[in-house]
Formats: C-alpha cells, sequence, structure tokens
C-alpha cells in the first residue's frame, strides 16, 4: 500500500527526516511513535505532500506520489489531523460532508443521494448520527475527533492516517476513538498509519510500531520486538520498566520517577 | 424598446437647436436663453453684462451680487448636479476649471454646450474672457463698453503712480502653507499696475516661505484670504518688528472675492484701494 | 438535503426582490424629483418628457447598474479575501490596492496627463496604479508556497506609503488638481458613460461565475490549508487564482468609483449571519447584498443634502462600520451564549 524510500525532509537546513526505509501493507495497522520532535509529524506531512521531500520518494500503490491528482489522491487517503483552526460555524452534517469534496463531479454544485447517504453512514460508525446538527465548536473533544474520523470515512479512503487522536482526550474517548479505528482496520480493511504519544496505547492498539528517534527510524516491528526497555531507554533517554499487561500480553512501558529509582537501590 | 429610443430621439432633437450637440462651436445665431453658471465669478459677470434674467441656475458659491443667491442652485464650484442641470433644460453651461471633469463631459454627451472658461493669468486675459463671455451670450457691446471703461480707469491709475517710487510688496493668498502670486497671477498685475514690484515675482511655485518674506523686508503686505484666518494672520505678521511693513504700519487686508475672483470693473475697485495703500499720497 | 437547497433558493430570491425595490426606489430618486407614476409610464409605455427620459436612462440608470457591478465586485472580492485569509479585517482595501489606484490618479494627475485619454483617464491611471500594486503582490505570490499573513502585511504598509504619497502630491498641487485628486479618492458612482458601466458589469458577473468554480475550494480551506490540502483542495493553485481574481475586481471598482470602503468588509459578515458559511450561497448572497447596500447608500448620499452629493464613500464608512460593529457584537453574544 505504502512504501517510503530514503525519505528525507528538512526545514531549512535542519534534517527532520533522515532516510526512511519503511513498507506498509494494505491492511496493516501500524503506529509511529517517538519523542517529540522526533518527525512523528512530519512523516505524516510527508505522505499527504504538504512538505517537499528533500530526498526519496514515497510511493502510494505501487505509484510515486508526485504522480497522484489532488482529488486523486483524497480519495485514497484521509487525514485527521492534530489541530484544527475552528473559526468557522459549522454543523456537523457539513464538516462529514466535506469529506466527500474529492469525489465531485465536474460542474455538481450540490450533495447527491449517495453522498448523503455515505456521509450518514460515516456518522453511524463514529456514533456521531446524533450530533449531526450541532455545531463543531460546540462539541466535546472526544466528540469533535469522531467527527473529523467520521469526514475522514467520508472520504471513503484506502489509507487513513491519523496524528495524535488521543492527545487531549479522557480515557473513555481514548478507548473509543481507538476501538473505533482497530474495528475499521479490521471488518473494514482500512490501513491505518496512527500517530500516538501514549506508547502502551501504541502496544495495545497496533499491530506494528515504527519508532522514530531524531528523525531516524530507529526500530520497525511488532510491539514486543520494538518495545524492549533498552531501546526505549536509548530512544527516550528516560529509565524505564516494560511489563507485559495480564489481559492483552501485550508489552507495557511504565515510566520509572527519579525518588522510585533511589529506593530500589 | 426601440420604439422608446426613436420617440425620444425625436423629442430630443426637437428640443435642443441643431448646434448644440457638438461643443462650444457654434454658428452665429441664436444667443443662448438659459444659461447655467458653475462659477461665482461667472455669475457675476453675467450680472454685470446684464444677462442675468437668463440666468436659470447657479452654484451654492454663488453669492455676488445677493440677487443671485435667489437663483436655482445645481451644486457646489466642484461638483455639479446632473439631473438638476438636465432638468433646467439650459441652452448653455459655463464652467470653471475647477468643475468635475468627468461631469462636464458627461453634459457635452447629453448633448448641453458647455464652456470651460480657466483662470485667467494676467489682466489682459481676464478681459478677454469677459470679452468672450460677452460675444457668447450676445451681449458684446455691453462688455465692450465695460472693459473700454475698465481700462480707461486703469489708464488714469497708471499715470497718477507713474514716477513715483515703487515700494516691495508681498501679497499673501495662503496662511498654511504660506502662499504668494507669482508673475503666472493675475494677482501679480494688480501690483504691477498700482505701482509696485511683487517681490515673489520671478518665485518658481507660489508656496512662498515665511522667512524669505523677512529676508525680502517689503514695504508693504496685504494679507488676502478667506475667512477667520485673517485678523490672526496679521498679529502673526506685526510680531516680526524688524520688518519694515511692520514698523510702519504698512499691514493691509483685502477683501479675497475682488482680489482672486474680479470682473473687469471690480478689478479696477480693488486696484485702486491697492493704489491708496501704496502710495498714499498720490 | 433537498431543503437545504430550496432554503438557499429562497434566500436568494428574497435578495434579489430586495435588490430591485431598493433599485427602483434610488431610481425615483433625485432632484428632478419624478414620480413612481411617471417613472413607471416612461419605462413600460414609452411616454414622458425627453427631459425625463434623460434623466432616467441616461443619469440615474447608469450610475444604479454602476453601483451593482461595484458593490457586488467588491463585496466578492471580500468574500475570497476573507475565506483565504481567515481574518475579520481583511478587505478589499487592506491589500493596499485602493492606495495604488489613488497614487496612480495622483501622479498622472500631477504630470498634467489627465488630457491624455479625455474622460478615460483617471480610471486608466487608476487602474495602472491597481496594477502595479497587483504585479507588486504576485511577486510575492509566485514563490512556491504562497505566504498570506506576510502578503496582508505588504498590503497594509503599501496602504500607508500610497496614501502619505498621495498627501504629498496634493500638498504641491494647483487647486484645480487637487480638488481632482480629491474627488476622485473620495468616490462616486455619477458615471453617464455607458462604456465604463459595461465594463464593470462584465467584470462583475465574470467574476461571480469564475467565483463559483471554486466554492467546493472555499469551503474546504475554511479549517486550514493543510486541512484543504487533505481534502483533495489544489491550494496554491487555488490561493493564486482567487488573489487574482480579488484584486482585479477591486482594481477596476476603485479605477471607476474612486475608494469605496467597508462594502467588501461589512457584507460578507453580515450575510454570513442569516445565510450561512457555505460558499455556495455566500457567493451569490454577497454579491446581491452588496450591490443593496451600495445602492442605497449612494440613494442617501445623492438625496440628503441637494443638489450637492454627499461623497459615497462617507455614507458606506458611516452605515458599514455601524452594521459592522453591529455585527461582531451578536457574533460575540453567540458565542458567549454557547
Amino acid at each position: 500500500m505504502l512504501e517510503l524510500r530514503h525519505v528525507s525532509c528538512r526545514y531549512y537546513d535542519r534534517f527532520v527526516l533522515k532516510d526512511i526505509n519503511v513498507r506498509i501493507e494494505d491492511g496493516d495497522l501500524v503506529g509511529v511513535i517517538g519523542p517529540n520532535g522526533s518527525g512523528k509529524t512530519t512523516l505524516i506531512r510527508a505522505v499527504t505532500r504538504a512538505i517537499k521531500l528533500a530526498e526519496g520518494e514515497v510511493l502510494l500503490k505501487g505509484k510515486p506520489l508526485g504522480m497522484f491528482g489532488f482529488k486523486e489522491l483524497a480519495q485514497q487517503v484521509a487525514v485527521v489531523g492534530r489541530l484544527y483552526d475552528l473559526d468557522v460555524q459549522m454543523k456537523v452534517e457539513d464538516l462529514v460532508l466535506l469529506g466527500r469534496i474529492p469525489h465531485k463531479r465536474g460542474l455538481q454544485l450540490m450533495e447527491r443521494r449517495s453522498d448523503m447517504d455515505i456521509a450518514r453512514r460515516a456518522m453511524e460508525l463514529t456514533g456521531t448520527l446524533s450530533l449531526k446538527d450541532r455545531f463543531v465548536d460546540s462539541l466535546s473533544s472526544g466528540e469533535r475527533q469522531l467527527a473529523f474520523i467520521a469526514r475522514s470515512l467520508a472520504q471513503e479512503p484506502e489509507l487513513l492516517l491519523l496524528d495524535e487522536p488521543t492527545s487531549h482526550l479522557d480515557i473513555t474517548h481514548q478507548a473509543r476513538v481507538l476501538d473505533l479505528v482497530r474495528k475499521l482496520n479490521r471488518d473494514k480493511g482500512l490501513t491505518v498509519l496512527v500517530v500516538l504519544h501514549d506508547l502502551n496505547l501504541a502496544s495495545q492498539y497496533c499491530d506494528r510500531l515504527f519508532l522514530l528517534g531524531d528523525g531516524a527510524l530507529r526500530k520497525d516491528g511488532t510491539p514486543d520486538e520494538v518495545l524492549a526497555y533498552q531501546t526505549i531507554e536509548e530512544v527516550y533517554h528516560t529509565p524505564v520498566v516494560v511489563m507485559k499487561n495480564p489481559v492483552s500480553s501485550r508489552p507495557c512501558v511504565f515510566l520509572v520517577p527519579e525518588d522510585a529509582i533511589a529506593g530500589v537501590k | 424598446m426601440k420604439i422608446i429610443v426613436l420617440l425620444a430621439s425625436l423629442l430630443v432633437a426637437g428640443m435642443f437647436p441643431a448646434h448644440a450637440a457638438a461643443g462650444p462651436a457654434d454658428a452665429a445665431g441664436l444667443s443662448p436663453r438659459r444659461i447655467i453658471s458653475l462659477g461665482p465669478t461667472i455669475t457675476e459677470k453675467l450680472y454685470l453684462l446684464g444677462a442675468q434674467d437668463r440666468l436659470v441656475g447657479v452654484t451654492t458659491y454663488c453669492e455676488r451680487p445677493p440677487e443671485a443667491r435667489a437663483k436655482e442652485k445645481v451644486g457646489n464650484v466642484t461638483q455639479v448636479n446632473m439631473e438638476k442641470i438636465v432638468e433646467l433644460k439650459p441652452d448653455l453651461v459655463v464652467a470653471t476649471s475647477l468643475t468635475e471633469r468627468r461631469a462636464v463631459l458627461g453634459l457635452k454627451r447629453l448633448g448641453i454646450r458647455v464652456i470651460v472658461f480657466n483662470e485667467p493669468r494676467s489682466y489682459e486675459e481676464m478681459n478677454r474672457q469677459f470679452l468672450e463671455l460677452g460675444r457668447i451670450v450676445g451681449r458684446e457691446r455691453e462688455a465692450e463698453g465695460i472693459v473700454r471703461a475698465a481700462e480707461r480707469r486703469v489708464d488714469v491709475i497708471k499715470k497718477r503712480v507713474r514716477g513715483l517710487p515703487r515700494p516691495k510688496v508681498f501679497i499673501q493668498l495662503g496662511a498654511k502653507p504660506s502662499f504668494a502670486a507669482t508673475k503666472d497671477s493675475f494677482v501679480n498685475d494688480f501690483i504691477e499696475l498700482a505701482g509696485g514690484t511683487n517681490i515673489a515675482r520671478e518665485a518658481k511655485t507660489g508656496f512662498y516661505n515665511r522667512e524669505e518674506v523677512v529676508r525680502q523686508d517689503p514695504d508693504i503686505i496685504i494679507i488676502v484670504l478667506m475667512g477667520a484666518a485673517t485678523g490672526n494672520e496679521k498679529k502673526g505678521w506685526q510680531k516680526f518688528h524688524a520688518l519694515r511693513a511692520v514698523r510702519n504700519d504698512k499691514i493691509f487686508i483685502m477683501d479675497p472675492y475682488r482680489m482672486c475672483s474680479p470682473t473687469p470693473r471690480t478689478f479696477v475697485d480693488a486696484l485702486e484701494e491697492m493704489v491708496k495703500a501704496l502710495h498714499p499720497g498720490a | 438535503m433537498e431543503n437545504r437547497l430550496f432554503k438557499w433558493l429562497f434566500t436568494l430570491l428574497v435578495l434579489i426582490m430586495i435588490l430591485l425595490a431598493v433599485s427602483a426606489f434610488s431610481l425615483s430618486l433625485g432632484p428632478a424629483g419624478m414620480h413612481p407614476g411617471t417613472i413607471a409610464r416612461l419605462i413600460l409605455g414609452g411616454v414622458g418628457t425627453a427631459t425625463d427620459y434623460t434623466i432616467l436612462f441616461d443619469i440615474r440608470l447608469p450610475r444604479i447598474l454602476l453601483g451593482f457591478a461595484v458593490g457586488g465586485s467588491l463585496s466578492l472580492a471580500g468574500v475570497l479575501l476573507q475565506a483565504m485569509f481567515r481574518n475579520p479585517l481583511v478587505e478589499p482595501y487592506t491589500l493596499g490596492i485602493s492606495g495604488g489606484a489613488a497614487l496612480g490618479v495622483a501622479l498622472g494627475t500631477i504630470f498634467g496627463l489627465t488630457g491624455l485619454l479625455g474622460a478615460y483617464s483617471l480610471p486608466v491611471f487608476g487602474f495602472l496604479g491597481a496594477s502595479c500594486v497587483i504585479l507588486f503582490l504576485s511577486i510575492g505570490i509566485n514563490r512556491s508556497v504562497l505566504n498570506l499573513q506576510g502578503l496582508l502585511l505588504t498590503g497594509v504598509m503599501i496602504s500607508f506609503i500610497s496614501s502619505s504619497a498621495v498627501l504629498l502630491i496634493m500638498s504641491v498641487s494647483r487647486i484645480e488638481d487637487l480638488h481632482g485628486i480629491l474627488f476622485w479618492i473620495i468616490g462616486s458612482l455619477g458615471e453617464t458613460d455607458w462604456l465604463p458601466v459595461k465594463l464593470a458589469l462584465v467584470a462583475a458577473f465574470s467574476g461571480l461565475i469564475v467565483a463559483y468554480l471554486f466554492c467546493f475550494d472555499l469551503n474546504a480551506l475554511s479549517l486550514g490549508e493543510e486541512d484543504a490540502l487533505h481534502l483533495g483542495v489544489n491550494v496554491e493553485r487555488t490561493k493564486r487564482v482567487l488573489l487574482l481574481l480579488a484584486s482585479l475586481l477591486t482594481g477596476l471598482s476603485v479605477s471607476l468609483a474612486g475608494a469605496i470602503g467597508f462594502v467588501g468588509l461589512v457584507v460578507p459578515h453580515f450575510v454570513s449571519m442569516f445565510a450561512g458559511t457555505d460558499h455556495r450561497i455566500l457567493l451569490a448572497s454577497s454579491f446581491v447584498s452588496g450591490a443593496i447596500f451600495l445602492i442605497f447608500c449612494d440613494a442617501v448620499a445623492k438625496s440628503v443634502a441637494q443638489p450637492v452629493e454627499l461623497p459615497v464613500g462617507v455614507v458606506t464608512g458611516l452605515v458599514g462600520g455601524v452594521l459592522f460593529i453591529y455585527a461582531m457584537m451578536r457574533r460575540a453574544n453567540t458565542v458567549r451564549g454557547k
């Protein structure tokens, strides 16, 4: 589905991504983790063409990214970004309908029946149908996130990119959002690339992880492979303990405060 | 729609004399019966020529003579109301160089005869314009008579001041910034004919620095300003004790209307007043 | 959603009816004081005096049509700019285009070139001045990523520089020139030549059509440029085209009617309050509303102090300013209320 070959990106003269080589197959649910400033968001932006590559290329379904038209790309790839400028008063339904823009034909001015149906189904899947007439800026962060996911689904993409979708959410909504993402991946076959800052959420929900450190890919593998305590300490420069989650058997990363170490010693 | 246009054009053609469509050039023939003046000086001149009963429209600034105030107003000196003018059905509109150009062209396009008089730059030009106006409104004889009478009076004055010493004069036309009359303005002619010397004669622009005035130290200062600024201005000059004009109390205030927008007759009136100021004994 | 389409068409219909009413009202106003009955008979039956005909069709009608074109163009430009900059204080004049036009006129006047093209001299100079600014801005536009905020600042600076330059020129010019420049800047819709009016109408309608080709892009832009990119919008091309369109519409309007401010600022805000923010309705509604607003202000300007005409820019400033404050307060209250 998606391949990055020797991808490097930079802002002015500082390289924020260095020689990234990864492959994502159809149906994968991949998490991107790493410390702040390690290039996670930049990676997303490289795939969406929001930033120009200094080196290397990105291939979507075997075709170089540069060969996709704007609308064409938006029909394949949908993005749920981090920050949104919510100056404008918009209803949830209108927001979701924006996702149909890449599918507009010629001089079509109003939405077709099919557009409305697709939007409706997207809202059903995300549990936001009841909110459809509410203004987006009146929703809670969690509801808002679900609405944006609904919009992405309305694009009918094959690849979904999410940039830290759970950063500012309570655990209820963290679970709801990630459960939804997992369901979409399992039931609908949606390929997902999600940037997460919470290592444990990444561990629980993703089949594969890319660990970035200082712009480089430090590890690419399953959560068990990637979340070894030495690897994490190397990249995050902080002591941790890794143990298995008693219910799911996925690795869990525990932060170790300074004074606790002193106690152990 | 075509019928309306056709009917209307027939009506329009019937209303206006055949030669009015083009502009100022007209065949010798009827003198205008309905005149609109777009400048106070023009209004004054029309009254002087005795053509006032044919005057159907004036500006809001046309106050001389006082009877002019009773006439229909069509706008101010720069902006005119086209509708009002058309409604008054004039066969001649006399405009000034201050009149909005778009209006002048618009009126011409509507088939109304418009004549524009620019600011005269000398006494002779002023008289020429007056004669031209007289010819256009069919009062040529009266115009010639007035101009001749004025010139006779001017000759008398010229004789009176011949041989007399020519005092240096500064005429102030503007306060902030200070503005004087150069040789391109007919105000300059006032000074020359009254037997004086204009210190600002050769200046390149009218903007005349106060410092320069002090340096030139004129014998006489004449203030010609509109409105309340005049009194303050005189007090302002009187502070310069070093000036000859201040010491000899030769600072005069004169009527801006007569000085700046004169008719041949008022020109001579103002000229006589100026001679009194320059040559008290003559 | 069919009923949304109906709602929009209904809004548009109401606006068009208001437009016709205001136009008819303005058509009957004037020092010549024509009775509506007279007008009706003239238009429908072709019966009336030649003077009335001239006044109606050669003086009042072109004025109203110019008001329609300029009001529509400026509001349209306002919608486009506010969508792109997402800044409520942006209006067509913020980019410095009207400043450039005024400077063009001032320079042309002071160099004595006003005789060159007769009646068209001042508008042409104005447009040349506006074009210089647009050209200057497009140098900034043609960099690979268009930085809108930088453009905004540049525009504001251009405005300041132009006004200073114009004041300088005015201070050294002769009285006749001074008046000419000043009154051109203040603005007037009093045009009796059909050529500029037709030009303005063609430009206004063309602009509206082109804008509609981008109505979805405009909707997508409301959540940010990067987000619009995610939705498949060619953001750079859209910004360039719309900026150019807004500039041309503004430049033309300013050249023909002088500096008439506030129309592009106030109308989009006001219209979005009752028509919503979807550009499919906002573009046309703002266009028509802008026309209504300007024709109305012009009607006030020409009748309040007869026979002298108030500068229409003064009326739009006063009325527009009050409306703007009202709109901002309403918006603040709604936000607080939520």
